[in-house]
């Protein structure tokens, strides 16, 4: 009783706060409140799994959870300053921005604990439907584009994963995840083709290759905090709707290789990147795709630490990100320097940029460390062989251009104003990062 | 009783609407082509529920009626009407569609012998192969999102990929309701916020800023 009431409550906040669109302050405070309780319900519900019935909570999905329920109260304190209503333009007023991300993180939520693969994918395709509309709220005609390449590219890849739902429902009659899961495995061609077009469909929203050209231009047009929920949060649902497609059948082979070529192709585009949020971007493909390479090879503690830490190093990027572009009104890695004199910010900056390329002690570093252990143990030594090359270009490249903005002599003496608010948020973000990597090295989780 | 050859006459003639819409560019006639087409397909379903004693097929042919014949086709229209434009300023509709052509024989025949063949795919409609056909209405609308660079031919490129995921479950095996109708209202949803984009935005060409 007390377990369906979480849930329920869980889904129902984030949707039933948005009575107060009526008026933006009250809509804000709610939205905080509702960030806030939705942490609260989601560390409440770490002491009640498993739960099994409509809702399906296992000690994989509450990690998920709480990974939405964080950067969803992180996005939401940063937009309060973030998000002005001058200077919305276009189709998103500062009201419909709240609605929005709102109803967004419901559906992520609603997609994470729901436990039946047919409302799984109505989930993640009502994440894209909440969220298109949240890339063009700084209103331009490139964020215009990055919305519709977003809609079309993810809709046509989930199309393909209906595919894949409709062709388990044919060989086990079901769609609830319990059930099948916990049925005996069937080896049959029906089952493997629907789990390979699980990882192309789902795979999509993912950020697996060939399907990810969507998410650079989605990342870098969105608002800073949409940038946050959709690298931190997004990305990792729809993955831990792809891992539970991927136990029906596991295709091993399969989910390493694509997901190697991904990493391989992010870090020779990301090596010529000009853009700071198209750089960080280009780093999320290569997190989760490793993450994706964790749950594969069956190192499932490696790839939940690796997402955790991600998820705070990554918003903290993107949060660091919009404040330097705010400040600067500049996208071009080229033209930012002298970042050092905004402390907070260029400080956040540094530890997410060493948080989101797998430096040492970070959580990032633990989650990789352990998922490339498992790589060579379960035989797959040439893809082993690639990664450690192309992570560390990537390595390379990031922490290369984001010590140049730091650390490179400005072009002029007026001292940048540092909004307090956001650089606080997106420093806490990152240390997040830093505890997650301690605590785990303290426990002897590499040992 | 189910006559094949019927199923094969409507899967068809959805193909038929699928390959006019490539050749079509003018905004108009892709969005009527687009409201026949999902009738066809509740066509199918409304017979299947008759001939199999199915209720499940008969609510899904009204919702496909409803919402894809007409609510979707009211969004077009009015996506359409707040941006003028009659045609799409696009060449080559006609080579693009030769080139469609021989996709679309390449792509049956790949499917047709390494993957339905074998699979073992056996439905209640009839022969499997049947379901041949959605997926050449699934590459018919991949392929028209590819070369089209107006929202609406986009827009209706992905119409008929969903219409080849409605026509895959009919062939197949019909889904439980619930999320038959979730996914209408999803794809419905989509449909909105396009409509919303037209209004700013009718033609997408390559921004520099999005590059690389």
């Amino acid at each position: 009783m007390r377990q369906m009431l979480l849930e329920i409550l869980l889904l129902a906040i984030p949707i039933i706060v948005n009575v107060g669109f009526f008026n933006t302050k009250l809509l804000k405070a709610l939205s905080l409140a509702s960030s806030s309780l939705e942490l609260i319900i989601s560390s409440l519900l770490y002491f009640e799994i498993p739960v099994k019935g409509i809702f399906f909570i296992d000690n994989i999905t509450i990690y998920f959870l709480l990974i939405v329920s964080s950067i969803y109260l992180l996005s939401v304190v940063y937009s309060l300053k973030y998000i002005e209503a001058e200077e919305i333009r276009g189709i998103v007023s500062e009201k419909l921005y709240y609605v929005l991300l709102n109803f967004f993180v419901a559906s992520m939520i609603f997609s994470t604990i729901i436990n039946d693969y047919g409302l799984m994918w109505v989930g993640i395709e009502l994440t894209t439907v909440a969220s298109a509309l949240l890339i063009t709220t700084e209103y331009s005609e490139i964020s215009l584009e990055a919305a519709w390449r977003y809609i079309i590219i993810v809709s046509a890849g989930v199309t393909i994963a209906l595919f894949s739902i409709i062709l388990i429902y044919y060989e086990y009659h079901t769609l609830t995840v319990t059930s099948i899961l916990s049925s005996q495995p069937k080896d049959s061609l029906i089952i493997k083709l629907a789990v390979a077009l699980a990882l192309i469909g789902f795979g999509t929203k993912v950020g697996v290759f060939p399907m990810y050209t969507w998410l650079p231009d989605a990342h870098s047009e969105s608002p800073s905090p949409i940038s946050a929920l959709f690298s931190a949060s997004l990305l990792p649902v729809a993955m831990y709707v792809l891992y539970r497609v991927y136990e029906i059948y596991p295709l091993t082979d399969l989910f390493v290789a694509l997901p190697t070529l991904s990493i391989i192709t992010a870090s020779i585009i990301l090596f010529k990147q000009w853009h700071v949020k198209r750089m960080f971007a280009y780093s999320t493909i290569e997190n989760m795709n490793l993450a994706l390479i964790g749950l594969a090879t069956g190192q499932v503690f490696g790839a939940v630490i690796l997402l955790l830490a991600h998820a705070f190093g990554k918003a903290a990027a993107f949060y660091s990100s919009g404040v330097i572009i705010k400040t600067f009104n500049e996208k071009k890695m080229d033209e930012i320097n002298g970042l050092y004199r905004m402390r907070i910010t260029s400080s956040s900056l540094l530890l997410s940029s060493m948080a989101v390329t797998g430096t040492p002690p970070f959580g990032t570093f633990v989650g990789e460390f352990l998922i490339l252990k498992t790589l060579v143990q379960s035989g797959f030594i040439v893809e082993f062989i690639l990664l450690v090359m192309f992570l560390a270009l990537i390595f390379i490249s990031i922490n290369y251009n984001v010590s140049r903005m730091i650390f490179s002599r400005p072009k002029y003496d007026r001292s940048p104003k540092e909004p307090r608010l956001m650089s606080l948020v997106s420093l806490i973000s990152s240390v997040v990062s830093l505890g997650i990597g301690i605590i785990s090295i303290i426990w002897g989780v590499i040992g | 009783m189910v006559n094949a050859q019927l199923l094969e006459l409507i899967s068809a003639s959805i193909i038929v609407s699928a390959l006019y819409i490539q050749g079509q560019a003018y905004f108009k006639p892709t969005i009527y082509a687009q409201a026949i087409q999902s009738a066809l397909i509740s066509v199918l379903a409304f017979y299947l529920g008759f001939a199999l004693n199915l209720i499940d097929y008969v609510i899904l042919g009204v919702t496909i009626v409803v919402l894809r014949s007409f609510i979707i086709t009211y969004f077009l229209f009015r996506g359409l009407k707040a941006k003028p434009g009659i045609r799409e300023s696009t060449r080559g509709v006609a080579s693009e569609l030769v080139v469609n052509l021989a996709f679309f024989f390449l792509a049956v025949f790949i499917l047709y012998y390494f993957v339905l063949g074998r699979i073992g795919l056996t439905t209640e409609a009839g022969a499997a192969t049947l379901t041949i056909f959605s997926f050449i209405l699934f590459f018919q609308g991949l392929f028209l999102i590819v070369t089209r660079r107006s929202t609406i031919a986009q827009i209706i490129g992905f119409i008929e990929e969903e219409n080849s995921i409605v026509l895959f479950g009919i062939l197949t095996i019909p889904i439980p309701f619930l999320i038959e109708v979730s996914i209408f209202l999803d794809v419905l949803g989509l449909v909105v916020i396009t409509s919303l984009l037209t209004l700013q935005k009718l033609e997408h060409t390559k921004l520099e800023e999005l590059m690389g």
